[in-house]
């Protein structure tokens, strides 16, 4: 008896996701815990492992397609089965078609029609234009149009790839489709240096093409990523606040824990997770810090649930630790270390990125003094958390200062509670074993 | 106009009176003794035999229509089914008297007429001759269905009928067994190997292409007579009152034998009218016409009075006495001939017809006339033959007609076309497509001097045949090679090479053409090849279509191209539809020549292509420069299609300015269907149709000096067909293309070639395909024309306003779009 495997639904608000590879090809033998496939939400990576034993006898995805949640993507079983009954309608048969149709088209309009109605503007641009412009990839918000009716005409392509404009072809893809231009977090080329060899096969070599680069196409995550971030700065009042407190004490806890802690397994929390422990015991006080705007409404959380920036090879994930205000620093110096794993791993699963109701974003490791966080929206605020350095006191003396920097949203909080927020966070993690006797 | 004939003002006024002589109306009385002496009891009997086989067959086909059962054989048919019940002894009579050579053309109600034809012809060819038509005809095709199931084995006249009974048949309901694979139908059946040609659903069709016909029998000197069959219905119409005339002019007789030399016999043809006394429901004596009997209107053609005469359609004996002799009469020279044949229809126009325009005393006193049962009696009277003689024909013909239509509805033996295995089975008869220099290779053209000796021939032998010098200045008009020229050069080699080519027209010889074409022409050609037609634009084209169908090849000339309008069914119905509905059996050799005014106001100045390119089945050239006159002129005179050959008397004097080595002197073909780039450019794509290719190429110049835009300029040469290839090429390069002609704007060809290719080039277009030709008016006179019809700087307008605003430019006319909304808005 043959098996359908289907595309799992990674998290509640998961609709579909994009098949990565193939680890198995047809006719493959499958044994249980191997890998079929990799696959990816618009969040995250996975490994889906086969849960039976036999043979790949149908695969009915192809890498890089996107595939609804809860479909079929592949069918094992043994060799030489009749597996027909278990293969989707693909309208062989007319009528079979004709009575698919309706079902098939109508949830399609039904999504145009939602994507029309959230985009903004519709481009006018003729068809050799456009074609044009997704050929060359050039920075439609830097085309001035000439042609009749204000349509976009392919000389204006011309004039803007001349002064050099140029962008992604998502970005083009995303400006024709009548949304913003993502804006770039990185640069947009991948720089290609010349290599160090080439000095000595230079005078045989034709000369550097200094132009030349590769092209690659945005990663889900990336695009996330980009959506998000553009649309938490344009839609938001962010503003930040910078202070710093005496990070003495802390610094001093953390290098007894370090110390003695071997025996007691608390030598591995570290500066962020008692960063992460402050902020959890603070926020509740600050309910509209603790929060979501969504729309107009605030979403008051109950709990402290604060997300943990976390760099990957991906991207940039947030993983919630919900409840931390619950959680002694142990335990959730032990959540924070898991989540990270996971996060590394692209195993976090979009129901562990999401409703998060503040978060801490932590740059101090790399020596950056002061920045400005940018919102996870829909949260109202963010915390940054720099380095230390070392600040002169009144009387002379040295002490180290960590930095702390905290962006929040000026429609949802006003600058005196956010500060407010922030002095007492100060207070708290100058006098961290205070904090923990609380 | 021939200046042997004076036109004496001494002579116009004399006075005096004319006279006509008595038309004869039912005059035949012979007894059945007289005419023993004539017809032998085969004879006899074969008269009964053809009426009762059309009456059966049509019997068959009346019932099917009304109660989709015939003798227990069931079957219901969709098409038309137009009968003469009643008329088969006036059929039967006139057909009895026809030879093999003599062709017969009908009408929508001629299922007795090509029967009547096609048993006479049985009759008369013999059996070896019967059986290679069968055999050659469609490969066979018709013939395997009804070989080895005829009622006498190896009586190759019996297989024959079955032969022609099922083509009929298979053809009336549709089928690709049928004489013309089903694509005629019932009112187009037609057999030509037996002398059956064409039969027309337009009411009068048939009479201009039967008059083709016979010209083609008379100019290339063939036997036998052309008979065109109508109903008293058609005289009312203006295409038959002018076949009448054209068949009866007098130069036929008077000038066509110049001084001996060739013959001057009159035109070999009869028109013989069916006179059932409704056109449909119109009764033409006494309602709709005023002549009191079909036969008086001949009276006024000619001082023959067309030999008019009025028989009794119901005696077959008194059609057949006199059809002999108006056959007679033409094949010694004296026609046209014109006869009324009396006769009634008791079937209704079609099954569907409830006669409520005559009574049933009126039916029923026709009934008891019925000719069949009446001859029938007077051969049993006469002592011809007995009831058993009868009961056996009658036997036979049932049997026959039983037969026949078990064989044709069976879908095994008989099917129909299959469009959805075969899907460009009938693209692929639209045209023909063959080139044949000559229709006839087996004689030498009739010509007056040979061709060096032609006096305009000399003349352009010393023209310039491009049109700037070395120094690239233009050469004056008088001394260059123009495009008169070289439409001439085309058409008179085909008059040296093809003795069949004939052309004619009005104002053509003498003249040489209104526009000066055809200069040299009088010279070279004896009339009866090369002659002024009456001022009968549909005669001129529908006969035209008769001389091809019978095996010539016609060149006919509309002066303007607003006389498209008075040959219209026969450019619309008949030129174009022949090809296609004959299987590809007939070909259509017409080149008809139309030139497009200037300066001439409403009625004389329209560009009407898009008439001509809207009907499937013409092709339509409109030629700029000498080079592509001639070469497309060659094409369309070698070729087998019908071409209407636009030209543009704005530029007739045009010389050479594109291909400097000239105008070949020597024969070449520009492909039509194929444009052509008269400018290269890189910016713009502007596709001109016809003569306003020099307007394009001066707005591509001011658009190049002033605005730095370069333009290509696109010659599109041929309407239909259209090898899109090369425009889409340009428009894949500029992205932008302006379509100009002079014809109006709305439904022309150019918005066609707009839509075009906005669906073939969409993703390759910088702006939707724009369209500039003139405004939905009347033509204004020459002084107003600029703001009618394009002009270089409406061009640069159009450009501007719906391509590529041109910074600083300024437009001159209003071409934006809320202007175009508002003009579409009212109509104009």
């Amino acid at each position: 008896m043959a098996n359908v495997v289907i595309m799992p639904r990674q998290g509640q608000s998961v609709e579909s996701c994009i098949i990565t590879t193939w680890q198995k090809k047809k006719g493959d033998p499958v044994a249980v815990g191997d890998i079929l496939f990799s696959y990816e939400t618009d969040k995250s990576a996975f490994d889906e492992p086969a849960q039976v034993e036999g043979t790949m006898l149908e695969i009915l995805a192809a890498e890089g397609d996107v595939i609804p949640c809860l479909d079929p993507v592949c069918i094992i079983g043994t060799p030489g089965e009749d597996i027909s009954a278990l293969l989707p309608k693909t309208g062989e048969s007319a009528a079979a078609a004709t009575e698919a149709k309706p079902e098939e088209t109508a949830p399609k309009a039904e999504a145009e029609a939602t994507v029309s109605e959230s985009t903004g503007e519709r481009v006018f641009i003729s068809p050799r234009a456009r074609h044009l412009a997704l050929e060359t990839g050039v920075d439609l918000t830097k085309v001035t149009s000439t042609g009749p009716h204000g349509r976009i005409i392919e000389r204006d392509i011309n004039k803007a790839l001349d002064a050099g404009f140029t962008a992604t072809t998502e970005a083009v893809e995303a400006f024709l489709a009548g949304r913003p231009m993502p804006v770039e977090e990185e640069p947009a080329k991948a720089e290609t240096p010349a290599p160090a060899a080439a000095p000595a096969a230079a005078p045989a070599a034709a000369p550097t093409d200094f132009r030349a680069y590769d092209e690659e196409p945005m990663s889900n995550i990336r695009k996330v990523i980009a959506k998000s971030m553009h649309a938490s700065l344009s839609e938001m009042a962010q503003l930040t606040l910078n202070s710093s407190f005496d990070a003495t004490n802390l610094l001093a806890y953390r290098a007894k824990l370090k110390e003695s802690g071997e025996a007691l397994g608390l030598a591995k929390i570290t500066i962020n997770d008692m960063v992460l422990f402050a902020v959890s015991r603070i926020l509740p006080h600050y309910p509209e810090i603790n929060a979501n705007l969504i729309e107009g409404t605030f979403r008051k959380y109950k709990h402290a649930n604060v997300g943990m920036a976390v760099d990957t090879d991906r991207g940039l994930l947030v993983p919630v630790i919900f409840g931390a205000e619950t959680l002694t620093l142990a335990a959730l110096s032990a959540n924070a270390k898991t989540l990270a794993g996971k996060a590394r791993e692209g195993k976090l699963t979009p129901d562990e990125m999401s409703g998060g109701s503040f978060t801490v974003s932590n740059l101090g490791s790399m020596g950056v003094e002061s920045f400005t966080p940018v919102i996870n929206p829909p949260q109202t605020a963010i915390l940054g958390v720099c380095c230390t350095v070392n600040r002169l006191k009144a009387d002379g003396t040295v002490y180290p200062a960590m930095g702390l920097s905290l962006t929040f949203d000026h429609r949802a909080v006003d600058g005196a509670p956010a500060a407010k927020f922030l002095k007492e966070l100060c207070g708290a993690l100058e006098n961290f074993d205070l904090l923990l006797a609380k | 106009m021939p200046k042997s004939q004076f036109v004496d003002p001494g002579k116009v006024f004399e006075p005096g009176y004319i006279d006509f002589d008595s038309i004869p109306l039912c005059r035949y009385n012979k007894t059945i003794e007289e005419e023993k002496q004539l017809y032998s009891k085969a004879d006899f009997l074969r008269i009964y035999h053809d009426m009762r086989t059309i009456r059966e067959f049509e019997t068959m086909l009346n019932e099917i229509k009304v109660k989709s059962e015939y003798n227990g054989v069931k079957y219901n048919n969709p098409g038309p089914a137009h009968l003469s019940i009643g008329q088969e002894a006036s059929a039967v009579g006139q057909a009895y008297c026809m030879d093999i050579h003599d062709f017969q053309f009908g009408s929508h109600r001629s299922h007795g007429e090509i029967l009547a034809k096609g048993l006479s012809s049985i009759n008369k060819l013999t059996d070896e001759e019967l059986y290679d038509i069968m055999k050659e005809f469609l490969d066979g095709t018709i013939l395997k269905v009804v070989e080895g199931k005829q009622a006498k084995a190896g009586d190759v006249k019996d297989l024959a009928k079955d032969f022609l009974l099922y083509g009929a048949l298979a053809e009336i309901f549709a089928r690709t067994t049928g004489f013309n694979k089903g694509l005629g139908g019932s009112m187009h059946a037609f057999f030509i190997p037996f002398g059956i040609f064409p039969n027309n659903a337009i009411v009068g069709g048939a009479a201009p292409i039967a008059l083709g016909a016979a010209l083609y029998k008379r100019a290339n000197h063939k036997k036998g007579i052309v008979v065109a069959n109508s109903g008293d219905g058609a005289l009312g119409r203006g295409p038959v009152l002018e076949s009448l005339n054209f068949a009866s002019m007098d130069q036929i007789t008077k000038l066509w034998g110049m001084d001996g030399k060739y013959s001057d016999e009159g035109m070999p043809i009869l028109f013989n009218v069916f006179n059932n006394f409704y056109g449909m429901g119109g009764q033409t004596m006494g309602e709709t016409m005023g002549y009191t009997n079909p036969a008086r209107l001949a009276a006024g053609f000619n001082p023959t009075e067309m030999h008019a005469e009025k028989v009794n359609g119901y005696d077959p004996l008194a059609v057949i006495d006199a059809t002999a002799r108006k056959k007679e009469l033409l094949l010694n020279g004296q026609g046209p001939a014109f006869l009324e044949v009396a006769t009634y229809r008791v079937s209704g126009h079609s099954p569907s017809d409830s006669s409520t325009y005559r009574t049933p005393e009126e039916i029923e006193a026709w009934k008891a006339a019925d000719p069949i049962p009446a001859y029938r009696a007077k051969l049993i009277a006469g002592g011809v033959a007995d009831e058993a003689d009868f009961a056996a024909i009658d036997e036979e013909v049932v049997n026959r007609t039983v037969k026949i239509i078990k064989l044709a509805i069976d879908d095994e033996i008989s099917p129909r076309m299959d469009l959805s295995k075969e899907p460009e089975m009938i693209s692929s008869i639209m045209y023909s497509n063959q080139h044949v220099k000559s229709m006839d290779e087996t004689r030498e053209p009739e010509v007056l001097i040979p061709k060096e000796e032609d006096p305009r021939v000399k003349q352009i032998a010393g023209k310039a045949r491009y049109a700037f010098d070395d120094k690239g200045e233009m050469i004056p008009k008088m001394k260059l090679y123009n495009i008169r020229d070289g439409l001439f050069e085309a058409i008179i080699d085909k008059f040296y090479e093809d003795p069949t080519t004939i052309a004619y027209g009005e104002d053509n010889r003498d003249w040489g053409g209104a526009f000066a074409v055809y200069r040299g022409l009088t010279e070279a050609l004896p009339y009866h090849r090369f002659f002024n037609a009456p001022i009968s634009e549909s005669a001129i084209v529908g006969s035209a279509v008769g001389y091809a169908v019978a095996g010539g090849r016609a060149i006919v000339e509309l002066m303007y191209a607003d006389f498209i309008g008075c040959a219209g069914d026969e450019i619309f119905n008949q030129l174009s539809k022949w090809q296609a509905m004959s299987a590809g059996i007939l070909k259509m050799p017409v080149v008809l020549r139309v030139s497009v005014g200037s300066k001439y106001g409403a009625q004389h100045s329209q560009d009407w292509t898009a008439l001509c390119s809207h009907i499937p089945g013409l092709k339509v050239c409109f030629p700029a420069t000498p080079y592509d006159a001639k070469g497309l002129m060659n094409q369309a005179l070698n070729g087998t299609d019908p071409v209407v050959f636009f030209e543009s008397q704005r530029i007739y004097d045009k010389g050479e300015e594109f291909h400097k080595e000239g105008v070949p002197e020597g024969y070449y073909e520009v492909n039509i269907g194929e444009p052509d780039v008269k400018r290269e450019g890189k910016d713009v794509t502007i596709l001109s149709i016809g003569a306003v290719l020099y307007r394009a190429l001066d707005a591509a110049k001011k658009l190049e000096a002033d605005w730095g835009i370069s333009a290509e300029v696109i010659d599109a040469r041929t309407l239909v067909p259209f090898d899109y290839s090369k425009v889409i090429e340009s428009v894949k390069k500029t992205g932008k293309i302006v379509i100009v002609g002079d014809a109006v704007d709305r439904c022309s060809v150019m918005r066609d070639m707009a839509s075009n290719i906005a669906e073939m080039a969409f993703d390759y277009l910088d702006a939707p395909p724009a369209v500039f030709g003139s405004r939905n008016w009347i033509t204004p006179a020459f002084e107003l024309e600029k703001y009618y019809f394009p002009q270089p700087t409406g061009i640069i307008d159009v450009i501007h306003e719906k391509l590529m605003p041109i910074p600083g430019y300024v437009p001159t006319y209003n071409e934006t779009e809320l202007e175009h909304l508002d003009r579409a808005k009212k109509g104009v």
